[in-house]
């Protein structure tokens, strides 16, 4: 039934609920729980490395381990309720018994990117006040530096092949410290995550403490995760998200896929990070609870990394970023043999382009359906329904989520307007820890505003036009570099292309596209004539510069800002 | 020569080894090199047709002594072996390919073989051991079988199996090379430089030879390696088992310097061409960024 001010739930298939009232759980710990509960013996997790060697934890095992490090954590460690617990390691299976072992002693995980640098690591740490790390040895010797009169009190280090049986853990061992010595020793006082989930076990036994007492208190209001944004753009701002926020989102996400996810029975590849927000809510949490078996990549580059699991696994799911499926459609080993038991793919984190969705089709005979969200709401905001995905739209708003676009001046427009879209519903966050400033910057009562610019159609799907600040303005007329950038990129002889906008003396700015071509023989001219088949005049680019690559922010958002700078220093030394 | 000990030894090995081969294949690998078969057809073209006229050429503008000309010959007109094999899945070639090549060129040299020698060397008339043939192929292909059914039943196990393999590969090479020069030191000082051409040039224009021609047919540079590595890299041993089978005394002693040599230099040829294929291979991936990827 098509709501009035809900047009998008006439999209909802016939068992999606257009409302979700309240979370499934009280909170985590009981959803990690009820899951273990239900699919106790299935496998929960299996860690593939490019050789193919692997490690599997069952559901029941996942339960006990993160059991046995939460009474570690409360007991051995000391932390208390609310305290938090940063955790620093690729996909692997200490992830998941890290990270519930967190909820479960009723602490709040504070997720950070194993690839920081020593620096980065440090004004995280000196905001979130960690009283425990758990991380893995890989990244381990840049904690000292990291901590430097800002001691953690409690240092976890685990390794990749953690829980893998012991040949392969030992070969793995071994190549990491001789071979590729990517494991440095580590130089500072720690337990080995074994060892913390032995304690742990001992204590229960000898105190018949158990983990559940934890988090009797913890409610759907209460904190569970910090979850760090806007690391490329200056001040790193850390989501406050709450069990309710991540267990609505995971509810609301999985709504609209539930007719086609069935109940134990989907393996799922994971090769985007776990410490990020989208596989963290969608991978790790949404498939745990539906029964899936999660088929976990440590390091998916080069993406011959993921050949192996795409051969020994079944895989029936995936998310991944555009890059992700951009880059699988050029592997050689991809095209020969695409995965035959995919139902479709999700993707997010970046806008998806068409030209890229429309290949994946192509060759995985699947739909590769684009949602879109943000840190700031757990994330999930949006989603293509399958069978009614809308070329150029990111989808209709999942279940109990109002979306509108918002005027300069703070207003919601009609629909149908242009405007900064504007997200309320359970999944938005508390709040920026510690930052009630930058909090009050994003809301407009309960209104998050995302940045971003976008319009609705009658019907309920959202395009996203651009980001507010990268809007080109072209002889009074305004063009959206990822409309531009949709068009290059479709060109067969262009692997990449970005757009920005640069001063022009008629124009007062001109459209520049910085292109990576896959053919040397393209040229300027040639692409200029292709971009007028399919744009308006001012929108084509006006400057077209090639590049061997082009510069990208961690998670793999290309840089305009960068491209902007340096458009402007060289303006400046003419 | 080496004793009945070595020999079973050096078998043992190469059955690691090719488990270890096998372990890293699915049966779906099989299928698609059996799907577009050009490659196939060109391994064998590259392998009878090139190589032995380049061993002709050879012979023709090397100052060569007959015995030497038919050694280069015989050395030409051999099929692969599980040498090429080992160098492909080093260079990061199509190994499915590869298997199928070696064990293609292995049944037709039964017929070929002695319609180029035919054509090339007139006088000379080969006797090729049928079980020599048959124990190529059966130390091919049932451990590659092996291996495939053990990753397919644990694939802890296929993967294990593939390192331990590739790691004996690494030392087989290694120690064919080392140990082959000091035991063979009087030979080595006495061969001539057109010899040293000969056995020499066979395999590394062999390789850049069929390299060229499978880019020439717009293979994809993974297969391009497999058809480079499979045409430049002969089954020596099968060629000395030929000789020894043919031949007697002197004869035969005379006939074997080229294989030998050539065995030798083909491994130090191989691993060179291997690393620079490694190189071309990383360089030609896509650069994918960090964090998200």
């Amino acid at each position: 039934m098509a709501d009035k001010d809900r047009p998008w739930t006439a999209f909802y298939g016939p068992d999606v609920r257009a409302e979700i009232e309240t979370p499934a759980y009280r909170n985590l710990p009981d959803l990690i729980r009820s899951a273990a509960d239900t699919y106790g013996a299935a496998k929960a997790f299996t860690c593939c490395l490019p050789n193919g060697m692997n490690g599997t934890l069952t559901f029941a095992q996942v339960d006990e381990m993160s059991d046995a490090l939460a009474v570690y954590l409360r007991e051995v460690a000391g932390l208390g309720q609310g305290d938090r617990v940063a955790l620093q390691m690729p996909n692997c299976l200490s992830y998941p018994v890290a990270a519930f072992g967190i909820f479960k002693a009723g602490c709040v995980l504070v997720n950070v990117n194993p690839l920081y640098t020593a620096e980065e690591m440090a004004k995280q740490f000196a905001d979130a006040e960690p009283h425990a790390l758990i991380i893995v040895d890989m990244f381990a010797d840049k904690v000292p530096e990291a901590t430097r009169g800002n001691p953690i009190p409690n240092v976890i280090v685990t390794r990749v092949a953690e829980f893998f049986p012991a040949m392969p853990r030992g070969i793995v061992g071994l190549v990491q410290k001789h071979w590729d010595k990517s494991v440095k020793p580590v130089e500072l006082a720690h337990i080995r995550l074994p060892d913390a989930l032995e304690a742990g076990r001992a204590h229960v036994a000898q105190d018949r403490v158990e983990a559940d007492a934890y988090h009797q208190s913890v409610g759907a209001g209460d904190l569970a995760v910090l979850q760090y944004t806007g690391g490329t753009t200056g001040v790193a701002k850390g989501a406050m998200l709450t069990h309710g926020n991540l267990l609505m989102n995971m509810e609301q996400s999985m709504e609209l896929l539930a007719g086609d996810m069935k109940k134990g029975q989907e393996v799922v590849l994971t090769a985007l990070p776990l410490y990020h927000i989208f596989a963290f809510t969608v991978n790790l949490l949404s498939f745990y609870w539906l029964g899936a078996r999660n088929i976990l990549i440590p390091n998916p580059r080069p993406l011959t990394n993921l050949k192996r699991a795409f051969e020994n696994y079944k895989i029936t799911w995936m998310s991944g970023v555009n890059t992700l499926f951009n880059g699988l459609c050029n592997e050689i080993w991809f095209l020969d043999t695409p995965p035959r038991h995919m139902k479709f793919a999700g993707a997010g984190g970046m806008a998806l382009q068409s030209a890229v969705a429309e290949r994946w089709r192509e060759v995985t005979g699947t739909e590769v359906l684009q949602g879109y969200g943000l840190t700031e709401t757990s994330p999930v905001v949006t989603f293509e329904p399958l069978g009614k995905t809308r070329a150029g739209t990111i989808g209709i708003p999942v279940p109990s989520t109002e979306l509108a676009c918002f005027g300069d001046d703070g207003t919601a427009l009609p629909v149908g307007e242009t405007g900064e879209i504007g997200v309320r519903g359970p999944q938005v966050m508390k709040g920026y820890w510690k930052k009630p400033d930058e909090t009050a910057k994003v809301m407009v009562g309960d209104w998050f505003l995302t940045g971003d610019i976008g319009v609705m159609d009658a019907d309920g799907y959202v395009r996203i036009v651009d980001r507010k600040k990268d809007m080109v303005v072209v002889s009074g007329f305004n063009v959206y570099p990822n409309e531009v950038e949709d068009v290059l990129a479709a060109h067969p002889g262009v692997v990449e292309a970005a757009v920005i906008g640069v001063p022009d003396a008629a124009a007062g700015e001109a459209v520049k596209a910085f292109i990576v071509r896959a053919d040397t023989g393209l040229d300027a001219a040639a692409l200029r004539a292709y971009c007028k088949e399919h744009l308006t005049g001012y929108k084509v680019p006006k400057i077209v510069e090639f590049r061997d690559e082009l510069p990208k922010s961690n998670v793999g958002k290309i840089l305009r800002k960068d491209l902007r700078a340096e458009a402007m220093s060289q303006i400046a030394a003419e | 020569m080496v004793g009945a000990f070595e020999q079973a030894l050096l078998a043992l090995m190469i059955f690691v080894i090719m488990l270890g081969m096998g372990a890293s294949l699915t049966p779906r690998d099989f299928f698609l090199a059996l799907k577009r078969p050009q490659g196939l057809a060109i391994g064998v073209i590259s392998q009878y047709g090139i190589m032995p006229f380049l061993g002709f050429l050879l012979i023709t503008f090397l100052p060569l002594s007959d015995a030497i000309a038919i050694g280069v010959l015989i050395m030409a007109c051999m099929p692969g072996g599980t040498t090429s094999n080992i160098f492909t899945y080093f260079s990061k070639g199509n190994l499915a390919l590869s298997v199928l090549m070696t064990v293609t060129s292995t049944v037709f040299g039964v017929l070929l073989i002695p319609v180029i020698l035919v054509i090339y060397a007139t006088a000379l008339d080969l006797q090729i051991p049928r079980e020599n043939i048959i124990a190529t192929l059966v130390l091919l292909l049932v451990p590659v079988a092996i291996g495939m059914v053990l990753r397919k039943m644990n694939a802890n196990v296929g993967a294990v199996t593939e390192f331990l393999g590739s790691a004996l590969a690494l030392f087989f090479i290694a120690f064919i090379a080392l140990s082959w020069v000091p035991r063979n030191w009087g030979f080595l000082v006495t061969t001539t430089p057109a010899t040293y051409v000969a056995a020499i040039g066979l395999g590394l224009f062999g390789i850049a030879i069929g390299y060229s021609f499978a880019r020439a047919l717009r293979l994809h540079p993974r297969n391009a390696r497999t058809v480079a590595m499979e045409t430049g890299i002969q089954n020596g041993p099968l060629a000395i088992a030929i000789i020894a089978f043919t031949f007697a005394g002197e004869e035969a002693q005379s006939y074997m310097a080229v294989p030998a040599l050539y065995s030798l230099f083909i491994v130090i040829t191989s691993t060179l061409v291997t690393l620079v294929f490694r190189r071309a291979n990383t360089a030609a991936e896509q650069k994918m960024p960090d964090g998200l990827l």
